[in-house]
């Protein structure tokens, strides 16, 4: 009798865990008190720290005004392509609005499942000017425009002040080269204390950093519609990037999933490039850190790769007064940012990231948006996820030291290659 | 008479119905419906999904296509993990069943607990502790290792140490549940076969091979299948701890039927891929239990 009891508590312990579990993947929906208008559904992925600043953006928007009431529904990140795949095949209720990454458009567009904003944006105001180039370019695709950008979000450097000044090194001076970045790096290894100069992670973020060190050589992901992961920009690019562990000795070798992150939140790490997410995380943490531009790695020029919110418009939404709504909540937005810049995030909105005189006194934001202008997207190719799988898992195996930079990724071209030709 | 029984009976088909509906709801149709998913060309994307017949099985087995590579190297990755974690799972449970089954009263319900406890957390948080307990370069594992003039481990980049970690997180995770089915078997042994067994002058050891293993046969059995169905169904810990790295070596058959599916959005492809994995399982549990049963 007594065994059954514990193993009822057991159980009902093990339940009530599921069904917690079950509530924090539920679809988080911001009630709003505000004006009731023609109702617009808005889908977001925003469930980390970035949630809560969206929803006051779309509060104060319901407040704003009495004609439009916007309902924001956030679709936790691991759920949300699938959620929004869903809706797209007509087996949910799809949003009337929603954000979507850069390197998502193209999947989408290519079955014609997102309207093309050319003629609606020409009527109702929301201009290419307003907003940066290259995340407005994006959006063009086969001759149409999908998109109504947000944000974009490049790889950024993040460095520790206070081993910057323990090593004799001007915290205010950030590297901007590879060769002052690779003085920096060997200046600030201290192998008795376990400190390196660069942490080189081994997965991700270096679905980030790979593409940015080879754009700096020049070198493109894809060339003609086929994979070119092997050229002599790309290969340069990986031995620079692996000899920082084997012969610069700026990085222990065999760095796990976030090893890098660990040791850079422990103070062991002097340099790390990462998203412009981690702020928060650096900020909790109370780490003195500095924030820069990406240093020119590479030996030709200066680029970052990046991904990018982006609001899109499903092709099913005809309704004229819906659409008007949208448009009219978008033109909010991009005038209202400055609450999602608190976020970390650096808006595509020029009114913010050029004019607001409070976004450029933040600290990141503003680093953040001087990258825009040289920021590069992912290869505008059906399915890039999929296609990239190789590179990311033989770049791996290189850096891990099981291969050479030549053979891993002449491996990977010829396996993306196959899936191309599947 | 009749009419009693036509109540019971009733009555007890009251009792099934629950189950049987969650059976129906939750496995049987979906079952059924990623069958006929299998049998189409399914973009997610795509509005019209065309009848194809087997073709996606076909390209399973056609070398030239890249889901034969995915399934069978993601196949041959989820068996290695299934040779290595099947035989520990239960060697262990039952080694930890007869350690807590020989402690005092007490401390029987305070360590079964103990051990139980890991199997109640959910996987993500199993792959954080045990991502922090063995990192190459801050972990506490290789802090310990270094302290000892041991070399560092490579615990999540290496092989065989990424197979290693994974079984370990595993049999941490999910011993209890194994342990507490052995200890109610052990408990069920009784008492006076262990009794005569010391009368006739069995050692220890004796009465653990002609005795307890005899007797918790069945459990044992149960135990080998479901940590076989378990075991194949890896997929949480890979793909958080190592995410299928060194390379691919760790990536198995569910994180490529999940990315066919989900990132590829080619259910059809991965309706079929699942649907072959399970095929591949059922026969394996049938083979186990003819085995164990021609012993008899």
């Amino acid at each position: 009798m007594k065994k059954k009891k514990w193993l009822g508590i057991a159980l009902t312990a093990a339940l009530a865990l599921g069904s917690l579990a079950g509530c924090s993947s539920a679809k988080d929906t911001s009630k709003s008190d505000g004006g009731k208008g023609e109702k617009i559904t808005y889908w977001a992925p925003f469930s980390g720290a970035d949630g809560p600043r969206m929803k006051t953006i779309v509060e104060n928007y319901n407040k704003s005004q009495s004609k439009y009431q916007v309902d924001l529904q956030i679709v936790p990140q691991s759920d949300y392509y699938k959620t929004v795949d869903l809706a797209f095949s007509g087996q949910k209720n799809a949003p009337d609005v929603l954000i979507m990454h850069t390197d998502q458009l193209k999947n989408y567009a290519d079955k014609n499942l997102l309207k093309d904003l050319s003629d609606t944006i020409a009527k109702t105001g929301v201009k290419a000017e307003d907003y940066s180039e290259t995340a407005w370019k994006a959006g063009d695709i086969g001759g149409k425009h999908y998109n109504i950008p947000l944000d974009i979000h490049p790889l950024v450097m993040y460095y520790n002040k206070d081993l910057f000044k323990a090593a004799g090194l001007d915290p205010e001076k950030p590297p901007t080269n590879r060769e002052e970045f690779l003085a920096d790096a060997k200046k600030l290894t201290v192998p008795s204390k376990n400190q390196y100069g660069f942490v080189v992670p081994t997965l991700w973020p270096n679905q980030f950093i790979f593409p940015t060190i080879l754009f700096q050589n020049g070198g493109e992901l894809m060339k003609d519609g086929k994979p070119n992961y092997n050229s002599p920009e790309a290969v340069e690019a990986l031995t620079f990037y692996r000899d920082l562990i084997t012969k610069d000795k700026v990085s222990p070798a065999n760095v796990q999933q976030d090893g890098e992150v660990t040791l850079f939140l422990q103070g062991k790490n002097a340099m790390h490039l990462n998203g412009p997410w981690m702020m928060e995380q650096w900020d909790k943490a109370g780490i003195n850190y500095g924030v820069a531009p990406v240093p020119q790695l590479g030996t030709k020029q200066q680029a970052v790769y990046a991904n990018a919110h982006n609001f899109v418009i499903p092709a099913t939404v005809k309704d004229s007064k819906k659409l008007d709504g949208i448009t009219d909540f978008l033109k909010y937005v991009a005038a209202n940012t400055m609450e999602w810049a608190k976020s970390g995030q650096a808006p595509a909105s020029k009114a913010i990231y050029e004019q607001s005189e409070e976004f450029k006194q933040m600290k990141q934001q503003p680093i953040v948006a001087k990258e825009f202008d040289y920021a590069k997207f992912a290869p505008a190719v059906a399915n890039w996820g999929q296609l990239s799988d190789p590179l990311w898992a033989e770049v791996n195996l290189a850096l891990l030291g099981k291969k050479d930079p030549q053979k891993a990724l002449d491996d990977a071209n010829k396996k993306a290659e196959q899936l191309l030709n599947k | 008479m009749r009419n009693s029984g036509w109540k019971s009976q009733l009555t007890s088909s009251l009792f099934v119905l629950p189950y049987l509906i969650l059976f129906v709801v939750f496995l049987l149709i979906p079952i059924g419906y990623g069958a006929w998913m299998s049998l189409h060309n399914w973009d997610l994307l795509n509005p019209v999904h065309e009848f194809v017949g087997f073709k996606n099985y076909a390209k399973i087995f056609d070398s030239s296509s890249y889901l034969n590579d995915l399934f069978l190297e993601g196949l041959k990755n989820t068996f290695q993990f299934v040779v290595f974690s099947v035989p520990l799972l239960v060697a262990v449970g039952l080694g930890l069943a007869l350690l807590v089954n020989a402690l005092p009263g007490k401390f029987k319900g305070f360590f079964r607990t103990v051990y139980f406890i890991p199997y109640a957390v959910s996987v993500s948080v199993v792959a954080i502790i045990w991502l922090w307990l063995l990192d190459t370069n801050s972990g506490l594992i290789n802090q310990y290792m270094q302290k000892l003039d041991l070399p560092m481990i490579p615990w999540l980049t290496d092989m065989p140490w990424a197979w290693i970690s994974l079984v370990i997180a595993t049999l941490w995770w999910t011993i209890g549940f194994n342990m507490v089915i052995f200890i109610n078997a052990l408990n069920d042994v009784s008492e006076e076969l262990y009794e005569a067994g010391s009368l006739d002058g069995a050692s220890r050891w004796q009465r653990f091979i002609y005795i307890t293993l005899p007797s918790i046969k069945p459990t044992m059995l149960f135990v080998v299948i479901t940590s076989t169905i378990a075991s194949f169904n890896i997929y949480g810990q890979p793909f958080l701890m190592t995410r299928g790295g060194p390379g691919t070596s760790t990536k198995v058959l569910l994180m490529n039927i999940v990315d066919e599916a989900f990132k590829q959005r080619q259910l059809g492809n991965a309706a079929a891929m699942s649907l072959l994995m399970a095929l591949i399982m059922i026969v394996i549990s049938v083979f186990q239990f003819k085995i164990s049963n021609r012993k008899e």
